[in-house]
């Protein structure tokens, strides 16, 4: 029993370790964030961009994340954790947090309407979702910010902000980015009543699919034509929606040979390349669900025409505006799917 | 003491620990062509064929792209995708598997779906949860051996 005790506790020596830093950051972070805070998919966290951000708006920010804007939330996290990831990137800066009251401002959020609108909603956008696709910086491709503009409208960074850091960042603009200072255009008073306005913005609603594919990880139809019949259908179905067809596979190709595939199951590529682009500027991951491709099965004496549930599939990414994307690749694919099969 | 080792022992194997994950992500050091090249070489290894490699950058340097590697593999064991899409054909939008592979300022992220993120919708099936536990393991595995991969 001594010895199964110990055993028990070598398994646990993990839990029982302080947290490792740089190893959380390096498997939780470094993919979006860089290895060395550079940004990519997301925000850069250099020392000029960190010197303005508080040790406890970090750790909100990682347990909260930012629901539809990429960074997911880290809820999963103990606060050692958390607490030793953001030691681990404040040791870049060298130099000590900035720390700010938790206390509210006060302020009048009537008065700060008119002031907001003059002066943030340009970047931020009138209901101050950020304007702009996608989040981060480098990427692969070129970027008009060098960090974009804060969804100031987003839960996590309501929560993840105090309105003493906020009221800092208006006045003193931001590092590493086109934000001016506030300082000579809006007075102490005014810039409490637009962070109080700030406080009563709220996220917008994001749609989600039709309501009978929801909870089901394909659309799925029955075709009453033969299957070379509904292949052919599909594929004009497709160009019909201006889409262009790539040379169809066997969906086991390449996995077997040539001889043993199974010629009763067809994956139909398509794209539209503009469309693609601009959705890979607002999420660079797509490529994990693409290609689109409507798959045609001949089954247990059944033709099925199958295609993932896009809705769902750009929900994976916590990306409102790739979501929203999805809602209409749902529409468009089951007009496709029901056209080849009417 | 015994109480707290087996509490220990629980809290273990119960707590996750990134987040709650829709994603497998991770960011290698090296080039993209390289990390293609390995990963290539990586999958047979966990015993899965790499059905076919697609491009999706063509032209993207027309659209303000910096680097236009942008590729995803897809790669199965015949048998597994023969024996899944004969109960659930629903499944044949995800199958082959897929790695994305992208260049990112002279580093490489590669990109795959949780298969875990799929379970919810076969609550009844043990079996496919179970499959889906397996890939991501493997999926995981490969992509900690990409991370691991140096600058050449």
């Amino acid at each position: 029993m001594k010895h199964f005790n110990w055993l028990l506790l070598l398994f646990c020596m993990p839990l029982l370790a302080a947290p490792d830093g740089k190893a959380l950051y390096e498997n939780n972070c470094s993919s979006c964030h860089h290895s060395q805070g550079k940004g990519g998919i997301g925000l850069p966290l250099t020392p000029e961009i960190l010197s303005q951000l508080s040790d406890a708006y970090i750790a909100k920010t990682i347990r909260h994340g930012r629901p539809g804007r990429i960074m997911p939330s880290f809820e999963q996290l103990s606060l050692a954790q958390v607490n030793a990831i953001v030691r681990y990137v404040r040791s870049w800066t060298g130099k000590p947090a900035p720390v700010f009251q938790a206390a509210k401002i006060k302020g009048d959020a009537a008065k700060g309407k008119p002031l907001y609108e003059k002066h943030c909603v340009r970047c931020h956008g009138k209901d101050g979702s950020g304007e702009g696709p996608g989040t981060g910086v480098t990427m692969s491709r070129e970027r008009t910010f060098m960090v974009m503009p804060a969804a100031l409208n987003n839960s996590g960074f309501q929560k993840s902000a105090s309105d003493a850091m906020i009221r800092d960042i208006v006045a003193s603009g931001r590092k590493s980015s086109d934000m001016p200072s506030f300082k000579s255009k809006l007075s102490d008073e005014d810039i409490a009543h637009v962070v109080t306005y700030l406080r009563t913005l709220k996220p917008p609603v994001i749609k989600q699919g039709m309501e009978e594919w929801r909870g089901k990880p394909a659309y799925i139809m029955e075709s009453p034509y033969d299957f070379e019949t509904t292949v052919e259908n599909v594929k004009q179905a497709l160009t019909g929606a201006n889409f262009r067809i790539f040379p169809q596979r066997y969906l086991e190709q390449g996995l077997v040979d040539e001889f043993s595939v199974n010629t009763r199951q067809v994956s139909i590529r398509f794209c539209n390349f503009k469309e693609l682009y601009h959705l890979l500027n607002i999420d660079p991951r797509l490529g994990t669900v693409l290609p689109c491709r409507i798959n045609v099965m001949a089954q247990n004496g059944k033709v099925l025409v199958i295609s993932a549930n896009v809705a769902h599939l750009a929900t994976l990414f916590n990306n409102q505006e790739l979501s929203e994307v999805g809602v209409l690749m749902e529409e468009i694919i089951l007009t496709v799917m029901e056209e080849a099969t009417l | 003491m015994r109480l707290f080792a087996s509490l220990c022992l629980m809290l273990s194997l119960v707590l996750p620990v990134g987040a709650d994950q829709t994603l497998v992500m991770v960011r290698s050091e090296a080039p993209a062509q390289y990390v293609m090249d390995v990963l290539k070489e990586t999958l047979p290894e966990y015993g899965y064929t790499v059905a076919h490699t697609q491009r999706c950058d063509g032209g993207m340097a027309e659209f303000h792209y910096k680097s236009d590697f942008y590729r995803v593999v897809f790669f199965g064991k015949l048998e597994e995708v023969r024996t899944i899409l004969a109960r659930h054909p629903e499944m044949s939008p995800y199958l082959p598997l897929k790695i994305t592979v992208v260049a990112e300022n002279g580093e490489t992220i590669l990109a795959s779906m949780d298969p875990r993120s799929l379970g919810g919708f076969f609550p009844e099936d043990a079996e496919l949860q179970l499959q889906f536990l397996r890939w991501y393991n493997d999926i995981e595995a490969i992509l900690d051996e990409m991370r691991r991969l140096k600058k050449k």
